[in-house]
């Protein structure tokens, strides 16, 4: 039976959905006469699904016939599912009709590995050449490099998208050996240096000839996924830190992992997905790369796991309590950024309107600072820090105002997304969820105060 | 050096609070000279009004008639005394759709006239802080706007429809023009009775005096629709679904313009 347009966009935009990255960042140009779309630095988000995140791309599977068989993944060869694979062209005429009614911001193309990885590249080509040359496609393009592309392939798509990903996938070679037998080590990080290295060859050559091509401009990324095989948070923070120094990758982005099969290599099909990991893990990447921290300082050898209760600026901050309080007005930027309740934004008002006079708490207040975490760790004009009380109380208080409020939130009859593992666990026991959060919650105040 | 109290520099003419109100036409200019009347009266006025949000008072009201010189003097006045930033930041505020938006500005650029170019860098300070916060809400809007267009094709022109709560399509205006040069297309603004037009390469921002009213979407146009809809229904992963967060995100008053959750409404 021949397929529709519709059932083919259903079928690989439903393959592709597991994939994180959806950014259009990075690049910025606007269109030349006689072309359509531009790039926008700061990205574009053109709508949010029901779980909350952003489309920003047309994000499809160039085909979903795959003739690998990773474990972790839906479109592995020995999983029953349909199939369908989009015609160069239609998918072309697809992307700019999408784009012209402002849908999206451009197309992010991946493909399963249809024969060999050389032909499937070889199709994404055909694709992106349409799209740049014949219909003058000035918009975003992200496309994902299929482990073991040749390398001359890869250099062609370098020139014609503007941001590439690898995937890493899993956070270690045995993980890898494991579950993904067809991709080595080898074939994820070589692609990843190559895009590495030519990037930085086209960056150089464009400071000496203002029209030399070039190759994607945005950078790269990847992504893994978390909670599918045993490795520590440490560890998959490490090889994140690493990642960003080594290859300077623009982002890392995680996926707390959705059982789709029943294997018993694979966690069990009714494990709940770790999203409060998964968020931990991106609020210690933002660390990393916004507020000027060391994956060493986040985690260590003996505490290899974040704190469920706790978020890891926090943590840090409670465990450096000795640094604090400091001075707002006399502070250098480093610490302002670390001290809990100011952030990126707040530090750079901080640092212009503290030149201008000294800065008292309202002033700090209407900044945007959030006192009632920053409270505790900062001195200002006619405020000598908050006194929380002597001993076990004054403990407990600063707590309180530190534990990480998505954890707990939520109604009675919904649990907050994020609700820790000990809160299940209480739950399977027969105690009302409300009850299990206080009763978690309780323990985690004294638990955490003591540890102060 | 005491914030308050340098609003009023030895030997200046005391700024005062007058029991009046000024009437302006609502643009830029008029806006423009409101501040010179402000400054030469040393008074900060009880409101401003526009002949819109006029209502009945019992304070005398002030005509303030618009004249093009006094304005371009007051402007150049801002870029020359208060630096770029300032210039900028008053002239993006004015779009906001904020009801006491000239007082804050007015207040304000008492104050910045007072201390100097410094004075837009303080953003704690209680007469500064509104200001940011007005540009933060229509930076917000604007960035939203800027993904949530939904254009429909009627006989070769793309046509959308939105809903702002700020005058956005001034700010718009860079963002579609640099992404379409070779598309005809306009943006209505129902709210502020405006279109953003760009026709052949030109580009035209017009007052409407009546309501406009788009054709229903042809047969092709409801294809791509359909497909649009049913791409962004599969891309939910159901195990992580989460309505709070697309609220955030997206809130419904949005939500009417947008083709894919008309259904969801």
């Amino acid at each position: 039976m021949e397929q529709t347009l519709m059932d083919k966009l259903t079928i690989l935009a439903d393959s592709a959905k597991y994939d994180v990255a959806c950014t259009s960042s990075g690049a910025s140009r606007t269109a030349r006469p006689g072309t359509v779309g531009s790039c926008y630095a700061p990205g574009c988000c053109h709508a949010f699904t029901a779980d909350g995140r952003c489309v920003s791309l047309l994000k499809v599977l160039m085909t979903n016939c795959c003739s690998f068989d990773c474990g972790y993944c839906v479109n592995r060869r020995s999983n029953d599912i349909p199939r369908a694979t989009f015609a160069p062209r239609e998918l072309a005429e697809l992307t700019m009709e999408f784009y012209r009614r402002n849908y999206i911001e451009g197309l992010f193309l991946s493909s399963a590995v249809l024969g060999t990885p050389d032909y499937t590249t070889e199709r994404m080509l055909a694709v992106l050449r349409l799209l740049r040359g014949e219909y003058r496609f000035g918009g975003y393009i992200h496309a994902k490099a299929i482990p073991g592309t040749s390398p001359e392939l890869l250099q062609q798509l370098g020139y014609l998208a503007d941001r590439l990903s690898v995937n890493v996938e899993l956070p270690s070679e045995r993980s890898l050996n494991l579950l993904a037998p067809d991709k080595g080590r080898h074939s994820i990080f070589r692609p990843m240096k190559q895009i590495a290295v030519s990037g930085a060859a086209s960056r150089e050559e464009l400071t000496l000839y203002r029209h030399a091509p070039k190759f994607a401009p945005a950078g790269q990324s990847t992504q893994m996924i978390v909670g599918a095989s045993p490795e520590t948070d440490y560890h998959i923070l490490k090889l994140t830190e690493g990642m960003y120094h080594k290859y300077g990758l623009k982002r890392v982005f995680y996926s707390a992992y959705i059982p789709v099969a029943e294997d018993t290599r694979l966690p069990a099909l009714d494990t709940k997905p770790p999203l409060l990991r998964e968020h931990r893990l991106y609020q210690a990447d933002w660390l990393l790369r916004f507020y000027q921290f060391e994956a060493d300082e986040i985690l260590d050898k003996d505490n290899p796991n974040f704190n469920p209760y706790l978020d890891p600026k926090c943590n840090w901050a409670v465990q450096h309590y000795g640094l604090f309080p400091v001075d707002v007005n006399r502070a250098p930027f480093e610490m302002l950024l670390r001290v809990p309740g100011i952030g990126p934004k707040s530090a750079r008002r901080i640092w212009h309107a503290r030149k201008q006079a000294a800065l008292g708490l309202d002033e700090l207040k209407r900044m945007g600072v959030v006192l009632k975490r920053a409270q505790y760790f900062i001195t200002c004009r006619g405020f000598s820090g908050a006194h929380p009380g002597r001993g076990s109380a004054g403990r407990e208080r600063i707590t309180r105002a530190l534990i990480d409020p998505n954890v707990f939130s939520g109604s009675c009859e919904q649990l907050s997304l994020f609700s820790p593992p000990a809160v299940d666990n209480l739950i399977g026991q027969g105690v009302p969820p409300r009850t299990a959060v206080r009763m978690v919650r309780e323990e985690a105040v004294q638990c955490l105060a003591k540890a102060l | 050096m005491s914030c308050q109290g340098a609003v009023n520099p030895k030997g200046a003419r005391k700024l005062h609070d007058a029991d009046v109100v000024y009437l302006y036409d609502g643009s830029f200019e008029g806006f423009l000279c409101c501040v010179y009347e402000s400054f030469a009266q040393h008074e900060l006025p009880f409101a401003v009004w526009t002949p819109q949000r006029e209502t009945a008072t019992l304070y005398p009201v002030k005509d303030i008639a618009t004249d093009p010189a006094v304005a371009r003097r007051v402007f150049a006045s801002f870029g020359k005394k208060l630096g770029a930033e300032t210039e900028y930041l008053v002239s993006r505020d004015f779009l906001s759709g904020q009801e006491d938006k000239e007082l804050l500005l007015l207040r304000f650029l008492h104050l910045a006239f007072a201390l100097g170019p410094g004075t837009v860098k303080r953003e704690g300070h209680p007469v500064v802080a509104p200001l940011y916060a007005m540009k933060k809400s229509l930076d917000w809007e604007v960035d939203k706007f800027q993904g949530f267009v939904r254009f429909e094709e009627h006989d070769g022109m793309l046509g959308a429809v939105i809903h702002p709560k700020n005058y956005i399509l001034p700010l718009l205006r860079p963002h579609f023009c640099g992404r379409f040069p070779e598309e005809d297309f306009m943006i209505y603004d129902a709210v502020h009775q405006a279109v953003l037009l760009h026709e052949g390469h030109s580009t035209r921002l017009l007052e409407l005096a009546a309501p406009l009213e788009l054709p229903p979407p042809s047969a092709r146009e409801q294809q791509f629709q359909a497909l649009w809809t049913q791409f962004y229904k599969t891309l939910e992963i159901k195990a992580r679904h989460n309505e709070k967060g697309r609220m955030t995100h997206c809130p419904k008053r949005f939500w009417a313009d947008m083709v894919e959750l008309q259904g969801e409404l």
